[in-house]
């Protein structure tokens, strides 16, 4: 048996290059989590008009309509695997670890992807003041890491349980709350003019947490 | 009819299983059983519905954490850890499922790049043509026939060229050709792997030189 000698490096791109393989053959997440976002910031818009001059509330309502629109593929990337019956084979080619970080890189790429649709349309359609860029970039690179981490997290803690639908919403919870709340907190200072230093290193530190204890308990998730 | 791949260094194995037992909750998914084998050669695993020759090949292959006592892999001079068999092991099961939305070749690819292969699509057309699945290659798995779906099955076995191969009802589905196929890569295979054959078709027993006969109640009778 001839390996190129870095399975683990070789496994996760392998995972990350089929899950985008698999994404744009079915469309599974994609078209789904922007015909959410589109919708729903197309229905506001028309419903309230431009909300310029209400930049808490344009915070967070960019994190609710990014929460909605990705959080159903999200959570079901390891759903996916165990629905589909393909979990005894990604098990059998790949370490638990090399799974998850694949599946995580590509959870954080549909959010890249998906941000780069909403998060235009939103400025456009809500009327949100222009924003400081490098701020409002770093929140929003460092949100998704959280977002990304946590529900990576959870859904393959719940994938192979029964009545996961609630399971992940009450395991979720106490997890995405104190990530939104930082990201919009920041989203909103960085529209204010207020400094967004302690918002960044909370939303750091969350998704380190996050993906310090998804290292160490992935290895044990899907022993029987 | 194809030929297998050149053949890889054949290398010792010794598989051991002490004591071994699971339990799916308080059902019993495999009673009580001990075994020592070495390799390469072929073993049949033999026994009624629910005695636990799946289980068996499932707690061989690192998929199960037993409930009582251990299995023991060694592979030429080292010993396998649980987690580390997949590198070392090729199971086609019934329950062994692929990704629909791609072709056959995609998802061989897929495997053969996971597994750290050197050249995944040598490999791959090497084993395609091996199990005689060549011409289905560019093909959608939701495509598939059930014969052919277990000929990928076989084909993703067989993919790394592993020290031990561990086949679940290996010819289920499968026309004649395809049985005879099954014959052809145990045949083959038992020459540099350890081939454990569960079954009860005694076309597919006739393939072991040993049998391990499992004794449990059948039907995952409750503890």
């Amino acid at each position: 048996m001839a390996t190129n000698g870095s399975s683990s490096g070789a496994a996760v791109w392998a995972i990350l290059r089929k899950e985008c393989r698999s994404e744009w053959r079915t469309r599974y997440g994609l078209n789904a989590a922007l015909l959410f976002s589109v919708t729903t910031l197309t229905v506001v818009s028309f419903a309230v008009g431009r909300l310029s001059d209400r930049t808490d509330l344009l915070s967070a309502m960019l994190w609710v309509v990014l929460l909605f629109a990705a959080l159903a593929s999200l959570s079901h990337a390891f759903v996916r695997e165990v629905e589909g019956r393909t979990m005894t084979m990604l098990r059998l080619v790949a370490s638990p670890t090399a799974i998850a970080l694949g599946k995580l890189l590509f959870n954080l790429l549909f959010l890249v992807v998906l941000e780069l649709v909403t998060v235009p349309l939103f400025l456009v359609l809500m009327g949100g003041p222009p924003p400081r860029w490098g701020p409002f970039l770093a929140v929003l690179a460092l949100g998704s890491f959280a977002l990304g981490t946590s529900s990576t997290l959870v859904g393959a803690v719940i994938a192979q349980t029964r009545g996961r639908g609630a399971l992940f919403a009450g395991v979720s919870f106490p997890i995405l709350l104190p990530v939104l709340a930082a990201a919009v907190s920041g989203t909103r200072a960085q529209w204010q003019g207020g400094a967004v230093g302690a918002d960044l290193r909370l939303l750091a530190s969350l998704g380190l947490a996050l993906l310090g204890a998804s290292l160490l308990l992935y290895d044990h998730l899907w022993e029987d | 009819m194809s030929a297998a791949p050149a053949a890889s260094p054949t290398l010792a194995v010794a598989l051991e299983a002490e004591d071994l037992r699971h339990r799916y909750g308080r059902r019993v998914g495999l009673e009580r059983v001990s075994f020592s084998l070495a390799g390469p050669g072929a073993v049949a695993i033999t026994g009624p519905n629910g005695s636990g020759k799946t289980t068996l090949l499932r707690l061989i292959a690192g998929l199960l954490r037993p409930t009582e006592g251990r299995t023991r892999l060694r592979v030429g001079d080292a010993e396998v850890p649980p987690a580390e068999r997949r590198r070392w092991i090729g199971l086609a099961t019934p329950d062994l499922a692929f990704y629909e939305e791609l072709s056959v070749a995609e998802n061989l690819s897929f495997a053969a790049e996971a597994r750290g292969l050197a050249a995944p699509a040598q490999a791959v057309a090497e084993t395609l043509e091996r199990v005689e699945l060549a011409v289905r290659g560019a093909d959608r798995v939701a495509a598939l026939s059930s014969g052919m779906k277990q000929r990928l099955r076989l084909a993703f076995a067989l993919l790394h060229r592993p020290a031990v191969l561990l086949l679940d009802e290996a010819g289920s589905h499968l026309d004649e050709a395809g049985r005879r196929l099954v014959n052809r890569v145990v045949a083959a295979a038992r020459r540099e792997a350890l081939v454990l054959i569960a079954t009860n078709d005694e076309r597919e027993t006739g393939l072991g030189d040993q049998r391990i006969e499992l004794r449990g109640r059948g039907l995952g009778d409750p503890a």
